[in-house]
C-alpha cells in the first residue's frame, strides 16, 4: 500500500510543507538547534574518549623485584605476566637503568647521588594493561608472585579516575536522551498543529472511505522529512564549525590530542541522521495517532 | 438495503437523539427525512455511515450489522456511501477537478480511473467547464453540485444528503433536486434530511418524520 501510493503521500507531505512553510521552518530550526547540541555532546564525548584513551595508555603497574632474583626466575616471571589476560606489554628496567633514569630526572641533585654508595634502587618490570579497569586485579595477582618485592599502580587515583570517566559517560548519554526526547516533543507538537490545520481534508478522506494508514502516511512522511532536514543542517553546521575550532585549539594548545580525521567523526553524522529520521517519524506518529483514531 | 431495529442513540451527555427507531429503506428508494432541528435527522444519517454507533438495537446496511463492524472495515463500508453536507466541506485551495480527484485517490483509484470518473461526474452535474476553478469562485448552487459530484464519483449504493438545499434559492434548489432525482433513477438509494417544505411537497416521495428522536410518521408519498 505504501509503495503503491508513495508519490501521492510525498506530494501531500510537500504540499503541507508549502502551505505551512513558516511553521515547518520554525520547527526545523528548533530541532536543528537541539541536534546541534546533541552533536556537540557526541563530539565532545568522542574527543574526551580519545583524550582518556591517550592518558590511560600511560597508566602502568610497576613491579619492584627482589635483589636476589635469578635470571631464570626473572625470565619466568616476565613470561608469566606477559601471558596474562589484559596485559599489553611488559618492560624490564634493570637496577642500572633505574639509577640512570634517576640521575637524568634529577640532574641538579647530582652531588647528592655521588655521596650514595652503590645502587639502592631495585630492578623492576613495567606492565601496561589493555584496559585501566583491569589494572587492580592484575596488580593484586602479581603481588603474590615469587621474586616480587612490591607492586605499585596508583591505587586511590585509579579508582577516582574510573569513577569520573563512568560518570562522564553516563551523564552524556542521559543528557543526549533528554535532548532527543525534547526534539520528539517539538516535532509532535508541530505535526499536531498541521493535523489540526488539515482536519477538513482528514474528515473528507475518512468519510470517503480512506483507510487510517492512507490518511496517516503523508503526516508521517512530513515528520520524517522534518527530522531528516534538521539533522542534515545540524551536521553541516557541526562539521564546518568543528574543524575551524580544532585548528584554533591546535594553535593555542598544540599538545592536546583531538580528533582531526573526518572519517572518525562519521559515527556522529550517522547517529544524528538516524536519530533525526526516527525522531521525526516518532514525533508525528504520536500526534497523528491521537488525532486520527478511526 | 437499510434496516434499523429498535435503535436508540443516547449521547454521553445523556441527550436522547433517537428512540426505538424501526425502519426499512429499500434499494433505489428516495426518502426525505423531515422534522424540526434537534429531531435526530443528522444522527439518523450518522448511524448509516457509522459516524456513530447505536446505544441499543441494530443497524443493518446491505446485510452488514454496522455495530459489530470492526473499525478497520469502516472505510470499506463508507466506499459504498456518498455523503453531501449542507456546509459543503470542500477543499478551497484545490480546484474543482482536484476536489473530486482527492476523494477518489483516497480510496485507491488509479490515475486513469480518476480521470475518467471525474470527467463523467462533472458532465453529469454540469460543471465540466469549471474544472480548473477554485470552489470559492463558484456560486452556492455550483458548490453544492460539486459536493454531489464528489459524493457520487465512487458510484456508491447509498447517497446521504444533509440539507443540500438549505442555503439555496428555490430555483437552484429545484435544480439540485432534479440532479438528485436523476442520480436516484440510475439506482442509487437517496436519503435526504431537509427543512425545505417546498421541495418535499413538490417531490412527492417517501417522507419519514422525526420528532424528539421518534418516528412519528412514515408516508410513502408524503408532504412536509
Amino acid at each position: 500500500m505504501i509503495f503503491e501510493n508513495i508519490g501521492f503521500y510525498l506530494r501531500e507531505a510537500l504540499l503541507s510543507f508549502k502551505r505551512n512553510l513558516l511553521m515547518y521552518t520554525a520547527s526545523i530550526m528548533s530541532v536543528t538547534v537541539i541536534f546541534i547540541i546533541v552533536g556537540i555532546f557526541l563530539i565532545v564525548s568522542l574527543n574526551l574518549d580519545f583524550l582518556l584513551k591517550d592518558l590511560e595508555s600511560q597508566f602502568e603497574i610497576v613491579i619492584y623485584l627482589k635483589d636476589n632474583i635469578s635470571s631464570a626466575e626473572l625470565s619466568n616471571l616476565k613470561n608469566d605476566i606477559a601471558s596474562r589476560e589484559g596485559v599489553k606489554e611488559v618492560t624490564y628496567i634493570s637496577k642500572e637503568e633505574a639509577f640512570q633514569r634517576l640521575l637524568k630526572n634529577f640532574e641538579e641533585y647530582k652531588d647528592i647521588f655521588e655521596v650514595i654508595e652503590g645502587n639502592p634502587l631495585p630492578a623492576s618490570l613495567e606492565v601496561k594493561a589493555n584496559d585501566p579497569g583491569m589494572i587492580e586485579s592484575i596488580a593484586t595477582e602479581i603481588g603474590k608472585m615469587k621474586g616480587v618485592e612490591e607492586v605499585e599502580y596508583g591505587k586511590g587515583f585509579l579508582e577516582k579516575w574510573l569513577n569520573l570517566t563512568t560518570f562522564l559517560h553516563w551523564g552524556g548519554i542521559a543528557i543526549t536522551l533528554l535532548l532527543i526526547l525534547a526534539s520528539i516533543l517539538i516535532i509532535s507538537n508541530i505535526v499536531k498543529i498541521t493535523v489540526y490545520a488539515r482536519r477538513n481534508e482528514i474528515e473528507i478522506m475518512s468519510l470517503m472511505g480512506a483507510t487510517r494508514w492512507f490518511i496517516k502516511w503523508p503526516f508521517l512522511i512530513g515528520g520524517f522529512l522534518q527530522g531528516l532536514i534538521a539533522a542534515v543542517i545540524a551536521l553541516v553546521v557541526l562539521y564546518e564549525a568543528y574543524f575551524v575550532i580544532v585548528d584554533q585549539v591546535r594553535q593555542s594548545i598544540p599538545f592536546l590530542p583531538l580528533i582531526s580525521d573526518k572519517m572518525e567523526l562519521l559515527p556522529v553524522g550517522l547517529v544524528i541522521i538516524l536519530v533525526g529520521c526516527i525522531v521525526g517519524f516518532l514525533g508525528s506518529m504520536i500526534s497523528v495517532g491521537k488525532y486520527i483514531s478511526e | 438495503m437499510i434496516r434499523m431495529f429498535h435503535v436508540d442513540k443516547i449521547y454521553p451527555n445523556r441527550i436522547v437523539a433517537l428512540k426505538d427507531i424501526n425502519v426499512h429503506i429499500k434499494k433505489g428508494e428516495f426518502v426525505f427525512l423531515v422534522g424540526p432541528t434537534g429531531a435526530g435527522k443528522s444522527t439518523f444519517l450518522k448511524l448509516i455511515y457509522r459516524g456513530t454507533v447505536p446505544t441499543k438495537g441494530q443497524v443493518i446496511i446491505d446485510g452488514i450489522n454496522i455495530s459489530r463492524l470492526k473499525p478497520k472495515y469502516v472505510p470499506y463500508l463508507r466506499r459504498n456511501i456518498g455523503i453531501v453536507f449542507q456546509d459543503f466541506k470542500l477543499l478551497y485551495d484545490r480546484t474543482v477537478y482536484e476536489n473530486i480527484a482527492f476523494g477518489l485517490k483516497a480510496i485507491g483509484a488509479t490515475n486513469f480511473e480518476i480521470k475518467e470518473q471525474v470527467k463523467k461526474v462533472l458532465n453529469l452535474v454540469g460543471l465540466e467547464h469549471k474544472k480548473k476553478t477554485k470552489p470559492h469562485l463558484l456560486s452556492g448552487g455550483e458548490q453544492q453540485k460539486l459536493c454531489i459530484a464528489r459524493a457520487i464519483a465512487n458510484e456508491p449504493m447509498i447517497l446521504l444528503t444533509d440539507e443540500p438545499t438549505g442555503n439555496l434559492d428555490p430555483d437552484t434548489s429545484w435544480e439540485i433536486m432534479q440532479l438528485l432525482f436523476h442520480i436516484n433513477i440510475r439506482g442509487t438509494t437517496i436519503i435526504m434530511a431537509s427543512h425545505d417544505k417546498l421541495m418535499v411537497d413538490r417531490a412527492k416521495k417517501r417522507v419519514i418524520r422525526l420528532d424528539q428522536g421518534h418516528i412519528i410518521e412514515d408516508n410513502p408519498r408524503g408532504i412536509y
